[in-house]
């Protein structure tokens, strides 16, 4: 029987084992792949279940394995809806092959030039997404995939269209297991720690995402140039398997291949696109007799899935070891630490714009807009519907670019800097419209916004090895903190979006700390949330402003909240600023009785 | 022709890649409709041009109907087809996320085409010869009776559609609908049959699509649906996607582009010439040449 921890565990992405436990399972690993590969081989040589043929779908499996696992990254947990998968296969399919058969080189080196110039491709093909989403970006891989054919189709040194004959067949069922056990293990490894929360935080919600310090730029094209390298191996095994390569065989068709199998599998599963991978070899193989209706079945296929499973076999669930029930359970450490998480050190004023305005179109949203905030601070910023409020964020926040005029935080301009620059420099936001990655758990939530001190690389990530096992550990034990200090640690394993209201706001803001911020910025954080609610938001705030030596600026309507809880009023109107005094002068102000508050609030 | 740009070349390009563009145009209308009205790319709706093209081909040669008559019923037959689709299809999915109908609009896609390839045989079919072909030669430019019909018929079927969308009472809820399904619903108007309409005549067109190039090119075949589709969805793409002119512009623009690469850079790159396009304009113009950018609220 799993425990609740275990639970919470398993629902969340990435939690990590101790050292030894993790060793333990990284050998029960290793032993569990060597020994499928053995049994396959021994089962072979006995003659006994798998016969050459079987032998010879396997090898397919491990290639369409490669595929599925490989777009998954890109498609499934990094929600980059990618058409040109085929493209990249194609590359590494000719790269790798000219090399054995034209230049004479070994096939280990010739696979991984592959990769890597398929690699190069995903990186060409990452930088359109950085501007495109959804269909558009569908439409312009799927246009990139086409153009790397075309340009095959060109090339006569690889035979133009008459394709590449007569290459080595290189491509064993050891290489094809080897192969395909490092691409699930690698891309396993890496979607299960922060670089991999990074990317499903960019499927969930990208400008979220952007604003909790994920550098979007930077994941979205590691997907593309992780999942490209591995299609890349891909080409070259199946270009070394079937030892004549033309431009036809990377058609639309192919990505559509790879396309089904992680759709079958579930978007976002590896074990799921494994078992998929199986189905989509073996079916055509099972329903020979109807090889006619192959690509019928498929096209059916792809309909049905939508329509009554729309989340594949497996969903986003994978089978492994928790399932097994050799899982680990969460780490013990128990105690509050609610250190400040500022690093206070910096002088007054924390944050001053000089001049700032927006204009959208012919619309000047705010206007000369200037504001020092000092250390500690506790300020609120009203005025009615459409003042400019929420744009001051946004600029503030690096989410619009101020038209003119300059934003200095800590003494650094910040005017131009990304959302997730200015995250990381120490500016944490929430949203007036709740922005929670609200399919992931309440402690995933938190867990993303997290970062250390020198985070943990790639490498290590993959390799699980250097300062990853602590850095996770250190992770999980801290946003449970952050949840337990937000009252949501007995939730920690709850989807976000099924979560009450006030829990959703109470959890936003406990993200944003998560980020180490020095100045908060909160939009409308009592907007739905009755008197009680109102009040027990009012003591949070007051709270965490202390405990965390923050600087605050709130957004808010509820005059209540503000006059209690501010030390100094802004009051925008029409993009103007008309007022920047203490509460109690604020409310004897004629302008802003006029603007905003009406005549019986005073 | 003798090497050098001469201008009677120039001109004899525009010429064939204004009558080709009038074709992408034509498709582009169904695709921009339909995205402007549900936001997906209906990936099936190459196929449907197919479709429309071979309805028009078994109605000339195994009915024995005249061109005139067999357009009208091509394009009756695909509007049913599309509605078909969209309710089996798209209808269910409605409220899913959008990867998943875009997902299934694949799967409809390559289920028409593999029937196709099924029941009409894979292999090229000739397009009946309906009117015996007459070129004139004008100061070195041949044209050609077929091409001054196909841009005839176009032209007339886009001003017609324009008509529909901007002029009567039904284009006026497809408006609607398009700007806020929601609220257009609370309206009174039937989002259903709105929707069901846009996809009939966004068919409708892409049949007639289907038998100009039929018409035109002599030959039609089950994966014909495919490239023309892209192409024509780029065009879609690169005119401004939900705007109706737009898809005329981009649909005579890649007409165009294709032409003049094929003619003067290399026939091989043909395909490639539409993606290229389509690229550049996401990337510098993502709204495209009509649209305007539209930010997300935060």
């Amino acid at each position: 029987m799993v425990s609740e921890a275990k639970a919470t565990v398993a629902k969340s992405i990435g939690t990590r084992a101790t050292d030894g436990k993790q060793l333990t399972r990284g050998a029960v690993a290793l032993g569990g792949l060597a020994a499928g590969y053995f049994l396959v081989v021994g089962l072979h040589r006995a003659g006994v279940l798998i016969s050459d043929y079987y032998l010879q779908i396997l090898i397919w499996v491990g290639i369409n394995t490669i595929m599925g696992v490989s777009l998954n990254l890109i498609n499934g947990f990094t929600g980059q809806f990618s058409l040109g998968h085929a493209g990249f296969m194609a590359i590494g399919a000719y790269v790798a092959a000219y090399m054995t058969k034209i230049l004479g080189a070994p096939f280990a080196p010739a696979l991984l030039v592959g990769g890597i110039a398929a690699a190069l491709g995903g990186l060409v093909v990452g930088i359109p997404a950085l501007r495109l989403a959804g269909d558009y970006l569908a439409i312009a891989t799927l246009g990139f995939g086409e153009i790397i054919r075309v340009i095959i189709l060109n090339l006569d040194v690889v035979g133009g269209p008459r394709g590449l004959p007569g290459i080595p067949a290189h491509t064993t069922f050891l290489w094809v297991y080897a192969m395909a056990a490092a691409t699930v293990v690698i891309v396993r490894n890496l979607i299960w720690s922060r670089q991999g929360r990074a990317l499903v935080a960019i499927r969930e919600d990208e400008t979220a995402a952007e604003t909790m310090g994920v550098d979007t730029t930077r994941y979205k094209i590691m997907a593309f140039v992780v999942g490209a390298f591995f299609a890349g191996v891909a080409g070259g095994l199946y270009a070394h398997k079937i030892t004549f390569i033309d431009p036809s065989q990377f058609d639309f068709m192919k990505s559509i291949e790879a396309l089904v199998i992680i759709v079958l599998g579930g978007l976002g599963s590896i074990t799921g696109t494994v078992l998929a991978a199986f189905v989509v070899t073996f079916l055509p193989e099972a329903l020979r007799a109807f090889a006619d209706y192959r690509m019928i079945i498929y096209s059916l296929m792809l309909i049905l899935m939508m329509l009554y499973r729309p989340r594949g076999l497996m969903g986003t669930a994978e089978f492994g070891f928790r399932q097994l029930g050799l899982g680990d359970a969460r780490s013990s450490a128990r105690d509050v630490g609610g250190q400040a998480m500022g690093r206070n050190d910096g002088p007054p004023p924390v944050l001053e714009t000089r001049g700032v305005c927006m204009d959208f179109g012919g619309l000047r949203a705010v206007s000369d807009f200037c504001m020092t905030l000092r250390q500690g601070e506790l300020v609120g910023l009203i005025g009615p519907n459409g003042a400019g409020k929420t744009t001051v964020f946004n600029v503030l926040t690096g989410l619009s670019e101020a038209t003119c005029g300059s934003v200095h935080f800590m003494g650094n301009d910040i005017t131009r800097k990304r959302p997730s620059e200015i995250n990381d420099m120490g500016i944490a936001r929430t949203f007036q419209n709740i922005r929670l990655f609200s399919n992931l758990t309440v402690l995933d939530n938190v867990r993303i916004a997290f970062r250390g001190e020198r985070p943990y690389s790639m490498t290590e990530a993959v390799l699980r090895a250097g300062r990853y096992s602590s850095q996770e550990e250190e992770i999980c034990r801290k946003s449970m903190e952050f949840l337990r200090l937000f009252g949501l640690d007995d939730r920690a394993s709850e989807i976000a979006g099924k979560l009450p209201y006030g829990a959703q706001r109470r959890l936003e803001m406990a993200r944003a700390l998560a980020t180490g911020p020095k100045l908060l910025l909160l939009d409308e954080p009592a907007a739905g949330m009755n008197p009680q609610e109102t009040h027990e938001l009012l003591e949070l705030i007051r709270w965490i402003h202390e405990r965390f030596d923050l600087t605050v600026l709130l957004i808010e309507h509820d005059m209540n909240l503000v006059m209690k809880l501010c030390q100094r009023i802004i009051v925008l109107d029409y993009g103007n600023t008309i007022a920047d005094d203490a509460p109690a002068d604020i409310v004897k102000n004629r302008r802003v009785i006029d603007a905003y508050l009406g005549e019986e609030a005073v | 022709m003798p090497g050098g740009l001469d201008i009677s070349m120039v001109v004899q390009q525009l010429v064939n890649g204004l009558a080709l563009g009038s074709v992408y145009a034509l498709i582009a209308l169904g695709y921009t409709m339909v995205y402007g009205i549900v936001r997906l790319i209906n990936f099936a709706h190459g196929d449907i041009f197919m479709l429309g093209a071979y309805y028009g081909y078994f109605a000339i040669t195994m009915f024995k109907i005249p061109f005139a008559l067999a357009l009208p019923l091509a394009m009756g037959l695909a509007a049913v087809t599309g509605m078909a689709v969209e309710r089996l299809a798209y209808k269910p999915l409605r409220q899913a996320p959008r990867i998943a109908s875009l997902i299934t609009a694949i799967g409809v896609s390559l289920l028409l085409q593999n029937l196709g390839l099924k029941f009409f045989e894979a292999r090229p079919r000739p397009y009946p010869r309906i009117i015996p072909m007459v070129v004139w030669d004008v100061g070195g430019v041949v044209v050609s009776n077929v091409q001054l019909i196909m841009l005839a018929l176009a032209i007339a079927l886009m001003v017609l559609i324009s008509l529909i969308v901007y002029r009567t009472k039904i284009g006026k809820a497809m408006r609607a609908v398009s700007f806020d399904k929601d609220a257009a619903r609370l309206m009174g108007i039937d989002a259903d049959m709105v929707i069901g309409v846009t996809f009939a005549l966004g068919s409708a067109l892409a049949a007639a699509g289907g038998m100009l190039v039929g018409f035109y090119y002599n030959r039609i075949s089950p994966t014909m649906g495919a490239m023309y589709g892209l192409k024509a969805f780029v065009a879609a793409v690169v005119g401004g996607i939900g705007i109706v002119p737009g898809a005329m512009l981009g649909g005579l623009i890649m007409g165009v582009a294709e032409v003049f690469v094929i003619a003067f850079v290399s026939s091989m790159l043909k395909d490639a010439i539409a993606f290229a396009i389509l690229i550049v304009i996401l990337l510098f113009k993502p709204a495209g040449l009509l649209g305007r950018a539209v930010r997300e609220k935060v």
